[in-house]
């Protein structure tokens, strides 16, 4: 079964396509079948960084029911082993996915061969993103060393947090919960998904241990993006230890990529940043960031059959 | 898993029971850099009144374990609420940084300097004599020149900078771990200068003994 790894990240413009592009090279060069997905649907550009400036085929065909797998709208790259599956030609109304639409694609995403899927969704907290986030066995975040990164970054965890929570939540019939919280704040909006642990907490500790034991199986990972010498080294570690300390799941920093000139030369010159510059200090990165990848295989499916019943 | 209220002081700054006056300052450095009013992070995670909150919390933290006695009256209460053991606050933690690099010599030349007067303090010309005039000098003879002055090879190493190994293999006849002669005839020349024995003597003496145990094997 592949390793299913989703790479978001509230900001648009932190790295998220860059990364999905260059750690697909990255890990097709070491010999892993890689299957890239492009699914910021609407805002579609992952074939440029994977140098498919006009892919012919794509997740198009899988939504209007030309092809029944898939795997079959899958396209070889010029890179050995790495496969792209674009939305370049979906409608443009893609952005806004029907949701059974959406549940076919996160089933059929998960039936995929090869060895690692990477899934490169678009900016923003949309529910289609969130969900496609939470499909993955692996979430990692990007974000860059700027305030207004962090803060959306701390907005998209908030986000991808209480979505897990309601998933969980309507489960195992405690919806009613939700909507008490929400009558109760003044503004009816839960603002931060740790009240309504909380909350769960004080009325009923044997379902609250449960909720803890499901958040705390979550995983997720921090990239500290476009990082330039004159910036905190720790600063990545110190965004993982509030996570892990203010949050119930947990949270692993997986180091900084570094800034690079060249990153926007490459994507300028629409050449493959880590073919063309492969002896940088920020390919390195970039490799040292793929181990961290391949390093925790799948070993169950990540979309529980239950999950995508909501 | 600890929710950040139930954290107790030493939690927070992530910090041992019995750390030092610099440790608990670096700690709250720390935990300013990640909550304070500077920090990008505090402001990203929290709102304000969360933040004024956290803030109080470090605040209280740092003024209780930087002040010796109300220090001791909080590993009290932690002790009493059986939060920590009071077995772990009894080792006590020097107030100053780790160094560096640690070394068990102190450096320098004092210990070189008192081992030579040691060995000329005691009178080895007899023995050295001895040793001479024996036909092959193995390496036990080297190992009774030691003893006479009594030093070990820790302090022959000290000298001569020839390291414990090397020495206990010449000491031993083990020729399997001896050094090419080529480096073994300096070893042994700064032996014997260490203990003011013919250096020449000693090289040839040496070498015959060795060739015999090779032969002889």
């Amino acid at each position: 079964m592949a390793h299913i790894c989703a790479i978001g990240g509230g900001k648009g413009g932190s790295g998220k396509t860059f990364i999905c592009a260059n750690l697909g090279v990255t890990l097709a060069m070491h010999g892993k079948k890689v299957i890239v997905i492009d699914l910021d649907l609407g805002a579609s550009n992952l074939h440029t960084l994977v140098g498919q400036n006009h892919p012919k085929t794509g997740l198009h065909r899988f939504l209007n029911k030309s092809v029944k797998d898939l795997s079959l709208t899958a396209e070889p790259t010029d890179i050995p082993g790495l496969f792209l599956i674009s939305s370049l030609q979906c409608s443009l109304e893609a952005a806004n996915l029907f949701y059974a639409q959406k549940q076919k694609i996160i089933r059929a995403i998960g039936q995929l061969p090869g060895d690692v899927v990477l899934l490169d969704l678009g900016a923003g907290t949309a529910y289609n993103t969130l969900d496609f986030f939470l499909a993955a066995h692996q979430g990692l975040f990007v974000l860059t060393p700027e305030p207004t990164s962090i803060q959306n970054t701390v907005q998209f965890i908030k986000a991808v947090y209480l979505r897990k929570l309601k998933h969980i939540l309507k489960q195992n019939s405690f919806t009613n919960l939700i909507k008490e919280i929400e009558d109760e704040s003044s503004d009816k909006v839960v603002s931060s998904p740790l009240d309504i642990v909380d909350r769960v907490m004080k009325s009923d500790p044997e379902r609250a241990r449960y909720l803890e034991g499901e958040l705390n199986r979550f995983t997720f990972s921090l990239i500290l993006n476009q990082h330039r010498g004159h910036i905190d080294m720790n600063l990545g570690k110190k965004i993982e230890k509030v996570c892990n300390r203010h949050f119930y799941s947990q949270f692993k920093f997986l180091g900084n990529i570094g800034y690079d000139e060249r990153v926007c030369k490459s994507i300028t010159g629409q050449k493959i940043f880590v073919v063309k510059y492969a002896y940088t200090p920020t390919a390195t990165d970039l490799k040292n960031l793929s181990t961290h990848v391949t390093a925790t295989r799948a070993k169950q499916p990540a979309v529980n059959e239950k999950y995508a019943q909501i | 898993m600890h929710k950040f209220e139930d954290l107790n002081y030493y939690e927070l700054f992530e910090i041992p029971v019995n750390a030092s006056h610099f440790e608990i300052r670096q700690a709250y450095r720390n935990a300013l850099s990640i909550y304070g009013d500077d920090s990008t992070i505090g402001h990203s995670f929290f709102t304000t009144e969360e933040r004024t909150k956290i803030l109080q919390r470090i605040e209280d933290a740092f003024s209780t374990l930087i002040n010796d006695t109300e220090r001791e009256a909080y590993d009290k209460s932690l002790v009493a609420r059986k939060i920590i053991d009071s077995s772990s606050l009894a080792i006590k933690r020097k107030n100053v940084p780790t160094p560096l690099f640690s070394s068990k010599s102190r450096g320098g030349d004092a210990v070189p300097k008192k081992i030579k007067r040691a060995i000329k303090e005691r009178n080895l010309q007899g023995l050295v004599d001895e040793i001479l005039s024996s036909e092959a000098i193995s390496g036990n003879h080297l190992q009774r020149l030691r003893a006479a002055v009594g030093i070990t090879l820790d302090d022959v190493f000290e000298v001569t900078r020839i390291s414990v190994a090397t020495l206990e293999a010449i000491e031993n006849d083990h020729i399997e771990s001896l050094p090419p002669t080529v480096y073994l005839r300096n070893f042994l020349k700064a032996y014997a200068e260490l203990f003011e024995a013919d250096a020449q003597k000693i090289i040839a003496g040496y070498l015959k003994s060795i060739e015999r145990i090779r032969a002889s094997s």
